[in-house]
């Protein structure tokens, strides 16, 4: 006999979960891809066109620059923010004291504070003749630091945004670092001090290696993430000056809620789905093969 | 072990968390002082202390109205998240079978998802439904991204309380839901405290969403007032900016002394077991 109140219990409780996700999401999900095929202005018919909107936007060199810098962040991300995150989360877990234990909070705190008032912060310390910065070399009179518009020239934007991203969100990756390092048996590292190995030989040789996986999940965050780029400069910079900060979020948004070009707007949505789901799932394959080797 | 590397590295990492603190004390700096004062003087102590320039930037972007805008999003997106999502973690805890595994893996693929992807569509939806320029238009579409994760963690919680609990409930004459309710979820409240914080945090910081939903300037949430003050007032009055900055971060601040331990510890949650 089958237990029907049992059944009607998971149907019951699966069902608020499974509305909201069908509604919101597998839904939209859905309607991006058939929207990405259609030329969809909000206004009159919607006509199939295929892969037009796709082509279109590799002839178009707003997306390819956005598309330039997405993956110029993802690098840079994983080459700076993630050796820089790994530093600091060794030095506070083997140099614990008084005054390195509280410092943990004081690193991710940053990361709670919500990207508009990151962006302001970003601003305030970067404007043009006000800034801390600026104001700062007036003190000083170095008049060649006063002059550099951080967010304004095309060949320091990028990097300008790069660096408050770097301030705001670096300290996740030192929190789950610290975690990781705080997982090794105290004996592995007491294994290391006998041998002679001293807490740098330790960290190259022995810790770097056991932590490959939440290295690599790292790196999987700061690739997916920055492929949905959004907020940082598009609050700070609205992409420019011309499209050195642009993204593919920024192009997203602006050809759905200010030229109302939908269909395109939804290829968008495509390829940001699909090159994220490309990076996972070949950072996931490099990790089983691994783990079938040993 | 020699001291010298120990004095060096403590010292560096002082610096780093320093750099990380900075800018938010060096606003204080600037916001009590008038224009003037601080264009011939910005690093000086200030003359007086002024209120002038918070109550300026308070009532440009109406920081009070976006308080409580923020607070309804917030509390409806715990209100809509967190039940379904422990619902759905202890049916797929315990009541394992083909389906209900099928039907986690559909919502587990909804953790990859993220909201840009769809942005034109839900949109589109929400107009249709007439929640475009509503404050619920934005914590339903958040309610169905943040389901995924918090039910996930559920799952993961459920599955580590022993069989037995559920057992004794069901031997002493308690039905699925009076287990559920009576025994189990009291059991969840930190995973319960910790969802709620986090899911409020979420809400709270929440910027595309609310760009794209809100169009009424009442409606706007604390981070659109953040950003239409960043375009509209600007740093050309650097102190009233300051001020901007002091207020707007002050709630997410002490939000975070508060609970900072929690906080951590939520994050770490979500990426350890992921």
């Amino acid at each position: 006999m089958r237990d029907w109140r049992g059944i009607g219990f998971q149907v019951l409780f699966l069902f608020p979960a499974v509305a909201f996700l069908a509604v919101f999401m597998y839904y939209p999900i859905e309607e991006t891809f058939r929207l990405s095929l259609t030329r969809s202005t909000g206004l009159g018919d919607e006509a199939y066109v295929g892969l037009q909107n796709y082509a279109r936007l590799i002839r178009d060199a707003e997306f390819r620059a956005g598309l330039v810098n997405v993956l110029a962040w993802a690098f840079w991300s994983v080459m700076i923010q993630i050796p820089y995150s790994f530093f600091v989360a060794y030095s506070l877990c083997l140099y614990r004291n008084r005054f390195t234990a509280p410092l943990r909070a004081i690193f991710f705190l940053a990361n709670v504070l919500p990207s508009a008032i990151t962006a302001m912060l970003g601003s305030f310390m970067f404007a043009p003749r006000y800034g801390v910065i600026a104001t700062l070399a007036a003190r000083l009179k170095w008049t060649w630091l006063q002059r550099i518009d951080f967010l304004g020239d095309p060949d320091l934007a990028f990097w300008s945004v790069f660096a408050v991203a770097t301030w705001a969100y670096t300290g996740f990756g030192i929190v789950y670092l610290m975690a990781n390092i705080e997982q090794i048996p105290r004996e592995i590292q007491e294994a290391a001090e006998i041998d002679g190995a001293n807490r740098w030989q330790y960290a190259w040789h022995v810790v770097i290696p056991m932590l490959s996986y939440p290295l690599r999940i790292l790196a999987i965050l700061s690739t997916v993430g920055s492929l949905k780029l959004f907020d940082l400069p598009y609050l700070l910079t609205r992409g420019g000056p011309g499209y050195a900060t642009t993204t593919l979020g920024i192009i997203l948004y602006q050809q759905g809620f200010t030229n109302w070009q939908y269909g395109r707007a939804a290829a968008i949505g495509v390829v940001i789905f699909l090159l994220s789901l490309v990076f996972t799932v070949a950072q996931f394959s490099i990790q089983r093969k691994e783990g079938e080797l040993r | 072990m020699r001291k010298a590397p120990v004095v060096i590295v403590t010292a560096v990492l002082a610096v780093l968390a320093l750099g990380v603190v900075l800018p938010l004390f060096l606003p204080l700096f600037f916001v009590f002082k008038t224009r003037l004062e601080f264009a011939y003087d910005p690093w000086g102590l200030p003359q007086a202390i002024r209120w002038e320039n918070f109550a300026g930037a308070w009532e440009a972007i109406r920081i009070g109205q976006g308080l409580l805008n923020t607070l309804y999003v917030s509390l409806g997106a715990i209100a809509c998240t967190v039940p379904p999502a422990a619902m759905a973690g202890y049916v797929f805890a315990r009541y394992r079978s083909k389906v209900t595994e099928f039907v986690f893996y559909a919502v587990l693929a909804g953790y990859f998802v993220p909201v840009l992807m769809v942005l034109i569509p839900l949109y589109r939806l929400s107009s249709k439904l007439g929640l475009t320029n509503t404050l619920p238009g934005l914590f339903l579409p958040m309610a169905a991204f943040g389901i995924p994760f918090w039910t996930i963690i559920y799952r993961s919680f459920f599955r580590s309380l022993p069989e037995e609990l559920a057992e004794a409930a069901r031997i002493d004459g308690a039905g699925h839901a009076a287990t559920f309710f009576l025994v189990m979820l009291p059991l969840a409240k930190p995973a319960t405290f910790l969802a709620a914080l986090l899911c409020f945090i979420g809400a709270w910081s929440d910027y595309l969403l609310s760009l794209i939903m809100l169009n009424d300037q009442n409606l706007f949430t604390m981070q659109l007032r953040v950003a239409q003050f960043l375009n509209n007032y600007g740093t050309s009055n650097m102190p009233r900016y300051a001020a901007g900055v002091v207020i707007s971060a002050a709630p997410t601040l002490l939000l975070y002394i508060l609970g900072h331990r929690w906080i951590l510890k939520g994050t770490l949650a979500g990426a350890l077991k992921g």
